[in-house]
């Protein structure tokens, strides 16, 4: 019992820091630059008097910019969200369950070679991308940035599904092919309903990675395939911050991400498997 | 991917040999070790490497304990549990751009940030969360792991399917505590999942960027700049790719360097549980 009561009251202050500021993000967006900028207030209508200018540019004059920069977003966070974790659960399926030897490659060091494809710092490759994009025409086009991000994803979704379908008892897959089952049969019925909540971590890590990625965007595209974050970083002007703006733009941004984590949720938390080793 | 990976790494390679400037029109040169011999002696670089390590080491080292604590808080089977592991994933989708500006610059503001108001309500002195060289670090470390620890959790609860039940009955029908449950079973079964979660984070943690040029810009000084800032300042604003390419190798090497160690003690660590 006094667990429990540990346990709450550390969820309450967790959630008090993790909601603050995004409480702080909601009122900033009905706040008038002058409410923002010259002091802490922190209730409509008793600190400061809510308007709605940042919602209405958002709704109005902005409308087609933002339609069109979620969709891009959504095309392509999901598609690479899809294909990256499609991709590393076959690779972390691989990596767990048959023994490979390249030279002196092991399993080991070709995880590591995975991973390393993470290390070097955006900065230093982008470059590198502007060229080959440009030179196989892919600039500024969906496709082109789902490509982008697949790969920046890949070695992450690669080691997740490794944990995986780690985790999956290997007595289960040898049962069902005692049983006849094929493996492929093994795989898409057995290995992997269990490792689903790895897939689904790892579908959220990736969409919500390439959901807030700003640094290829900017340099990738420039009208058609633009993203959400470009759009929230032209809030930010040398004439100043429209605060309100990008508070609206912010929080319009998130919802479609939360929708998605509110849907997966509940594949997150596996049933025990005790019940299928009996 | 062989393509996505090895040709950007070559080509930045060979930028490293040559003297290619954005600004400047001068003649494509090679100019052999030049910019590597300059490396030596940049103390600048230097110093984004250390503040790079404080944040990577200082930073991932709390995400991890929170979020593990979270994680194993919100298996528990608490009735809420469905609805905070939800709330408690939203950090990590608000856009970096915004949580850089809305709660690293106008939550953390020494001028009208609610922080210090609600310090000052309770009769505490204001903390100079940006302009003290030593308090900022600690501002950039708070900002990324506010952002970042749902994604800790995340990995976590997932590890936290897979860990089979039997143990876990047959030590509490044994009379084992909770805490020597987690300590004994979950903790070690949980090795691979945190090997994984550490090692994604910190690798995104070396790029540090966007909250620092945000936030701090770096300063005071030269307190809170990464080297990812200083490769971009170099690199953009100074125009010259040459070195900014020489010096993301350098961080590169680091890298390399630090995965490989910490891999290596964590299969150590690991190691000793089988």
């Amino acid at each position: 019992m006094k667990g429990r009561l540990i346990t709450r009251a550390f969820l309450l202050a967790a959630a008090f820091v993790t909601f603050f500021p995004l409480y702080w993000i909601l009122i900033t967006s009905f706040k008038t630059q002058l409410d923002i900028v010259v002091n802490p207030t922190y209730l409509p209508w008793a600190d400061f008097m809510p308007t709605l200018e940042g919602w209405k540019w958002l709704l109005t004059e902005a409308r087609a910019d933002v339609i069109r920069a979620i969709t891009n977003s959504l095309i392509v966070s999901g598609g690479s969200a899809v294909i990256a974790t499609m991709l590393g659960a076959a690779a972390g399926y691989g990596l767990t369950r048959f023994q490979y030897r390249w030279r002196f490659w092991r399993n080991e060091d070709i995880a590591f070679w995975f991973i390393s494809q993470r290390m070097l710092p955006p900065v230093a490759i982008v470059l590198a991308f502007l060229l080959m994009f440009r030179w196989l025409s892919l600039l500024d086009t969906q496709v082109g940035l789902t490509i982008a991000y697949t790969g920046f994803a890949i070695p992450f979704t690669v080691w997740i599904m490794r944990d995986a379908f780690a985790q999956v008892p290997l007595e289960l897959e040898e049962s069902a092919g005692v049983d006849g089952a094929s493996a492929a049969g093994i795989f898409f019925r057995i290995s992997l309903p269990l490792a689903l909540p790895g897939v689904v971590g790892s579908m959220l890590f990736a969409f919500v990675f390439a959901w807030n990625e700003y640094l290829f965007a900017l340099m990738l595209t420039f009208q058609e395939a633009t993203t959400v974050p470009l759009l929230l970083a032209s809030r930010i002007t040398s004439f100043g911050t429209h605060w309100d703006q990008l508070s609206a733009l912010t929080l319009t941004n998130l919802i479609p991400a939360a929708i998605l984590g509110i849907m997966l949720e509940r594949f997150l938390i596996r049933n025990r498997t005790e019940g299928s080793l009996k | 991917m062989l393509a996505l990976s090895i040709f950007p790494l070559i080509f930045s390679l060979g930028l490293t040999f040559t003297n290619v400037n954005l600004f400047r029109r001068t003649p494509l040169r090679f100019v052999g070790l030049e910019n590597w011999a300059r490396i030596f002696s940049d103390e600048a670089l230097l110093e984004t490497l250390i503040n790079t390590v404080i944040f990577v080491g200082g930073g991932v080292a709390i995400q991890y304990a929170l979020g593990l604590a979270l994680a194993v808080a919100l298996n528990q089977g608490l009735r809420e549990q469905r609805l905070m592991r939800v709330l408690f994933l939203l950090p990590m989708m608000v856009s970096p751009i915004a949580v850089g500006f809305i709660i690293g610059r106008m939550v953390f503001s020494e001028g009208f940030g609610p922080i210090n108001d609600m310090l000052d309500a309770l009769g505490l002195p204001a903390v100079a969360w940006v302009t003290s060289p030593g308090v900022a670090k600690w501002t950039i470390i708070l900002v990324d792991t506010w952002q970042w620890t749902p994604l800790m959790m995340l990995l976590i609860l997932v590890g936290l399917q897979g860990i089979p039940g039997e143990p876990i009955q047959a030590a509490r029908v044994d009379g084992a505590s909770e805490w020597q449950i987690f300590r004994h079973i979950v903790f070690p079964l949980l090795l691979p999942v945190s090997i994984t979660a550490i090692l994604i984070r910190a690798l995104e943690a070396f790029k540090i960027i966007d909250i620092i040029r945000v936030v701090t810009g770096g300063g005071p000084g030269r307190a809170t700049e990464s080297v990812t800032a200083y490769v971009y300042n170099v690199g953009a604003k100074q125009g010259d790719l040459a070195y900014a390419a020489s010096a993301a190798y350098v961080l590169l090497f680091v890298v390399i360097g630090v995965s490989f160690l910490a891999l290596y003690v964590m299969r150590r660590v690991q190691a000793r549980y089988e």
